[in-house]
């Protein structure tokens, strides 16, 4: 019995081994969870995968395409070949999850198993299936692409999501921190603490659960320091450390996107952090060697292997073979020795010796040197040089420059002010020296953030250490693992004539997949540097672009805030099971159960509706009728105390904007009413003018739209149910007549406004109560008006009557090119005022003609309503107009409609055909009124 | 987003004949009258809290800022303070103020507001009906507020008394910073119909730090 295997038999589960120095799990907390549906067992800090190669998996996943089984690469988020279906949950990152009781785990895209995988037969096909395979196969015939589609979504990946799936709970945040530091290493570490201590506010973020980058899963000395580190971030008041957190991208004005995920009561929260200066401190990403073989589960990053043997105690083999090119191979390699794991073979890549291929059944057995010899082992550990994500460096403007001896990326010399680097991304070095180069950095961008001098701060040089350039073998491998693209499929791209970096990634999808370059980017540059015989500068690289790590769209909706506005009578609607409609952000009631008895008891009896949205502006100033007479395009420089009229506004493009009526309250105080969806614009549009154009005029406007429930009390009978309840106000016809305002108190409440106005064609009066008060009045209104039938209508009924009567709504009877002149309201106009808005589009309109008219449109069947927005049209299919209201009308008996025509049609009689949605034709004549029900009004006067 | 409602008539208290006012914000029970106001008598000890403080006189004031009347206001644009009467001044825009004081006396803060304003050009509005306006207390009441709001809500830029305008939870808000006994507090204004959607928006939002409903405060402002 080897050395490896005495020391791991016996263990709880077949790989962890004894406790290691740094590790991050729990072993007085066991967790058990089902990987295939079969038990597992773990301790509290394992991640699924940890887990999982504990007790002795080395298979996870099958490959994107060819389905080749695919075990641990990076031990990190970005391991392609560990994404896991957890639950309903696809695509999971299961070497970053942190596994909890009872999860379910299963393998995602094989059938019918893991281990038995029937796609796996695309491997014998391989050399058929290569680069642009699907893009040359399946394009034709283009009839069978269906047929192709059902196929290929057979092999698609990504797991699998239920329609029952519960929504998560996602939110979003805003945060405006001086610094954000992007990324929690020994460097990122240092940043924040010399930002903090030079003053400035600031949000550390790390990707991983806890912060220390490397230094976690390092030697003694290193994890010495990092308890140092994190003691004084503890200590420091003025970092905010967000772990299990990604900046995912950075955009204008230093907007830096950061993803939060699994925190209490929140699946993924989206922080919007607005930083006046970032540091980007990623660190390096382990670069995987190309050679045959390199995808055989076993075949492992060095920092792979260190962080399962020392953050979650599993050993990664039993017998090693370490190619190593620096010194984390060497590390590792005493690493693996230290946990009892049989080091067969190191070989050292600085001494010019190489792995040519890896062979094993379904995982590694036997690794081929370049001198020919092999050597039988379960792990092989490359350590072949670093990739620097420069994700934050790109998208701040930065071209980074690639230096061969070091055989990597460097930040170039176009960053701009409030955007530094530290770290691994810049240079290399011990511990201190990171360190030092941090705590510099941080320390300039808080002077660069709080608008100090700065000029004290000097950053200590930082250099990469030089490195082998080592990318590919003799031997052919993958090189985006995500993907399943070899270096073979990318020669082939290259002499297919993809010699573009940015050409053959899009041919090939090479680091198009879930690791988005983080791993492969740089060997695919290199192999097409290689095929093309150019140097990896003079290739350059891809862009890479935000999102750093996937964002789901949950987290980018983030919590749903959709407001919603209701009336103060909202209760009694709901109780009375009103049918509400959504009307802009208000919920009103559409009917109450049967619009046409609705309109019956307001033209016999008396009705109440809740028109509270209706907009209502407070006017006060001596410039008031100025301003209401530049406003409207009527006159109203005289409007006695008491009076109400009514007026149309039109936009300076002579466009119909709003109408409405204001009442003249008392001395210099006017109340506006808008139409309710206008009510917002309309104040937008008075305050506009009244600060850019007319600053001199005395008026104040208070939008009071809200302050005040609305009621409108309309039939016959309305004012014996007004005399009821007004006290303080003689209701007799002469003394209040039609278009008049008065004040007083209703239902013991006083401060009210009534108006006598008639959208519905009937007696009417409007009420304007305290809105507090507006369920109280409500209420007593309606237990006032028992005896006299008093009932309730909601819009559906409102819109018939006023549809009856020929009032037209603004926004559905118009619409954004409807023109003054084209309502019926051309009396109105009054082009002999000095000036009001719109005056001069309007004396054109007047000049030109040929605008749209509205005119009422009687159908010949009686019994056919043509629906809303059915077109109107000539005998050759021209469309000259559309209906613009149609209703049923229950007081007329037949159907009766709103219509915006072209001028040679609105002459009273004339016959025009309106084409219905079905196909069909019907026949209508132009009315001689807008108001087919009592249209000399003498209802809404008596 | 939990389901928005309203007041419930059938949960209302019992009263006599006089008029009852009503906030736009459902109150929890026990459901008591004040001032003529249905109100809350629920009192809650949870660190987060937040109150419908809707029955408080909301008097909106513009003038100008050269104005007898905004010398009498003493308080800028963005800040606010306490008067003698213990009366709230909100300094809401460079010509605009909100005083919020005891429920039931707007008319007398519209008085004697008038009364300063003397023969110059004024508005002086009683908007307490126009207006919903709640109470958020607690340590984590910034940490809520910066999930449904966009201002930075650091001490340095939004200290107690500051002011301002913005979007809360999508819903245009005049927030207010007015601690409460060394306890981080905001009060925050909306337009009547949006009460009870804002309020809702912040027990959802608040749900992660265990936010409680308290009832209507014996000190009221």
């Amino acid at each position: 019995m080897s050395t490896a295997k005495r020391l791991l038999s016996g263990r709880p589960t077949k790989m962890r081994i004894t406790s290691r120095p740094g590790e991050v799990i729990d072993r007085s907390k066991p967790v058990r969870f089902t990987w295939n549906g079969r038990e597992k067992s773990a301790f509290e800090g394992d991640t699924i995968i940890s887990a999982l190669a504990a007790s002795g998996e080395r298979v996870f996943s099958r490959s994107f395409k060819y389905h080749r089984p695919r075990g641990i690469l990076t031990a990190t988020f970005h391991d392609p070949g560990c994404s896991v279906q957890v639950g309903d949950e696809p695509n999971v990152r299961g070497s970053h999850r942190l596994v909890t009781a009872g999860m379910k785990v299963t393998a995602q895209n094989v059938w019918p198993s893991l281990k038995l995988d029937v796609a796996s037969a695309n491997r014998a096909a391989g050399r058929f299936i290569g680069a642009g395979f699907y893009y040359k196969t399946f394009i034709k015939p283009e009839r069978l692409w269906p047929t192709y589609e059902k196929v290929l979504q057979r092999f698609a990946p990504g797991g699998r999501v239920s329609a029952d799936s519960p929504h998560g709970s996602y939110d979003k945040r805003y945060a405006h921190p001086d610094v954000v530091v992007a990324g929690g290493g020994p460097a990122g570490m240092a940043a924040a603490l010399g930002a903090a201590e030079a003053g400035a506010r600031v949000m550390l973020v790390e990707e991983e659960h806890s912060l220390g980058g490397h230094l976690r899963y390092g030697s003694e000395t290193e994890l010495a320091a990092l308890a140092e580190l994190r003691r004084e971030v503890e200590a420091s008041g003025a970092i905010e450390v967000l772990v299990n957190s990604a900046v995912t991208g950075r955009y204008d004005g230093n907007w830096i996107a950061i993803l939060q995920r699994n925190l209490p009561h929140v699946t993924e929260r989206l922080v919007k952090a607005r930083a006046k200066v970032v540091v980007a401190a990623p660190g390096l990403i382990e670069r995987p060697y190309v050679f045959e073989g390199n995808d055989l589960p076993g075949v492992m990053l060095s920092t792979a292997a260190r962080r399962l043997l020392n953050l979650w105690a599993v050993a990664p083999g039993t017998r090693a073979v370490v190619l190593s090119a620096n010194e984390e191979g060497d590390a590792t390699a005493a690493d693996l020795s230290d946990a009892g794991v049989h080091v067969a073979q190191v070989v050292d890549a600085r001494r010019g010796e190489q792995v040519v291929r890896a062979r094993g059944a379904g995982s590694l057995s036997e690794v081929e040197l370049g001198d020919g010899s092999k050597v039988s082992c379960d792990l092989l550990v490359t350590a072949v040089g670093w990739t620097a994500p420069t994700l934050l460096l790109n998208v701040a403007g930065d071209r980074p420059v690639y230096d061969e001896r070091a055989a990597r990326f460097v930040p170039g010399d176009g960053l701009p002010a409030n955007v530094l680097a530290t770290g691994g991304i810049v240079g290399d070095g011990p511990t201190a020296a990171l360190v030092e180069h941090g705590r510099a950095t941080g320390r300039a961008a808080a002077e660069r953030a709080l608008a100090r001098d700065g000029t004290s701060v000097t950053i200590p040089s930082l250099s990469p250490a030089p490195h082998p350039a080592l990318y590919r073998s003799r031997t052919h491998g993958i090189v985006d693992f995500s993907e399943d693209i070899s270096s073979k499929d990318l020669v082939s791209a290259a002499r297919e004539g993809y010699d573009s970096v940015e050409l053959l990634k899009r041919y090939t999808t090479a680091t198009m997949g879930p690791a988005q370059g983080k791993l492969e980017t740089i060997n695919t540059v290199a192999v097409l540097a290689e095929a093309t015989g150019r140097s990896i500068a003079e290739t350059g690289t891809t862009v890479w672009r935000p999102p750093h790590v996937p964002v789901s769209l949950g987290a980018l909706a983030g919590r749903v805030l959709e407001p919603v506005r209701y009336s103060p009578m909202q209760p009694w609607h709901e109780a009375h099971r009103a049918t509400p409609i959504v009307a802009g952000q208000w919920i009103r009631p559409e009917h109450y159960g049967d619009p046409a008895r609705e309109v019956r008891t307001v033209r016999e009896h008396v009705g109440l509706i809740d028109v509270t949205p209706l907009g209502k502006l407070d006017l006060r100033g001596p410039d008031v009728p100025k301003l209401l007479n530049f406003l409207y395009v009527n006159k109203w420089l005289k409007l006695d105390i008491g009076s109400v009229r009514y007026g149309l506004m039109c936009g300076e493009d002579g466009v119909v904007l709003d109408d409405g009526v204001t009442g003249h309250l008392g001395e210099d105080h006017y109340l506006m009413s808008t139409t309710s969806s206008g009510a917002d614009a309309v104040a937008h549009w008075i305050e506009n003018w009244l600060q850019t154009t007319f600053p001199d005029w005395q008026v104040y406007m208070t939008p009071m739209t809200t302050a005040y429930a609305s009621i409108n009390v309309a039939g016959p009978k309305s004012r014996e149910l007004m005399s009821r309840v007004v006290s303080d106000v003689d209701l007799s016809p002469e003394a209040f007549a039609y278009m008049q305002v008065r004040r007083g108190t209703i239902c013991s409440v006083p401060g009210c406004v009534m108006w006598r106005i008639g959208f519905t064609g009937e007696l009417s009066y409007e009420l304007h109560v305290p809105a507090g008060y507006g369920l109280y009045v409500w209420e007593s209104l309606l237990a006032a008006g028992e005896d006299l039938s008093a009932g309730v209508f909601g819009l559906e009924a409102q819109r018939i009557m006023r549809l009856e009567k020929g009032h037209l709504i603004v926004s559905q009877d118009t619409d954004g090119l409807t023109q003054g002149y084209g309502v019926g309201l051309d009396g109105l106009i009054k082009l002999d005022k000095e000036d009001f808005a719109g005056k001069q589009e309007l004396e054109w309109q007047l000049e030109r003609q040929g605008y749209n008219h509205l005119v009422a449109l009687l159908p010949d069947d009686a019994s056919v309503v043509p629906p809303e927005a059915s077109q109107i049209v000539t005998g050759d299919r021209s469309i000259v107009g559309r209906v613009t209201s149609s209703r049923l009308s229950p007081s007329l008996g037949r159907s009766i409609c709103l219509a915006l025509v072209a001028p040679q049609l609105a002459e009273t009689g004339k016959s025009v055909t309106v084409h219905l949605p079905d196909g069909t034709d019907v026949r209508a004549k132009v009315s001689e009124e807008l108001a087919q029900f009592d249209p000399g009004g003498e209802r809404l006067r008596a | 987003m939990p389901e928005t409602s309203s007041t419930n008539t059938a949960g209302a208290v019992e009263v006599g004949d006089g008029p009852v006012a009503r906030s736009p914000i459902r109150p929890l029970p026990p459901v008591r009258l004040h001032a003529g106001w249905e109100v809350s008598g629920r009192r809650s000890e949870a660190a987060l809290q937040l109150a419908d403080l809707s029955p408080l006189a909301k008097v909106h004031v513009r003038t100008s800022p050269t104005s007898a009347l905004a010398s009498f206001l003493e308080v800028g644009f963005g800040r606010s303070a306490r008067d003698e009467g213990g009366r709230l001044v909100v300094g809401a825009g460079p010509d605009s103020w909100t005083v919020i004081g005891r429920t039931g006396t707007a008319s007398e803060i519209v008085a004697s507001l008038q009364a300063a304003a003397g023969a110059e050009p004024a508005s002086v509005i009683d908007t307490t009906h126009g207006r919903a306006l709640v109470r958020l207390t607690g340590s984590d009441a910034r940490r809520l507020l910066e999930k449904v709001c966009a201002i930075d809500f650091d001490d340095a830029v939004t200290p107690d008394g500051a002011t301002f305008t913005s979007s809360v939870a999508r819903v245009v808000t005049e927030v207010v910073r007015d601690d409460l006994d060394g306890l981080p507090s905001y009060l925050l204004a909306c337009e009547r119909s949006s009460g009870q959607y804002l309020f809702d928006s912040l027990l959802d939002a608040g749900n992660e730090f265990t936010v409680e409903i308290d009832g209507f405060p014996e000190k009221e402002i």
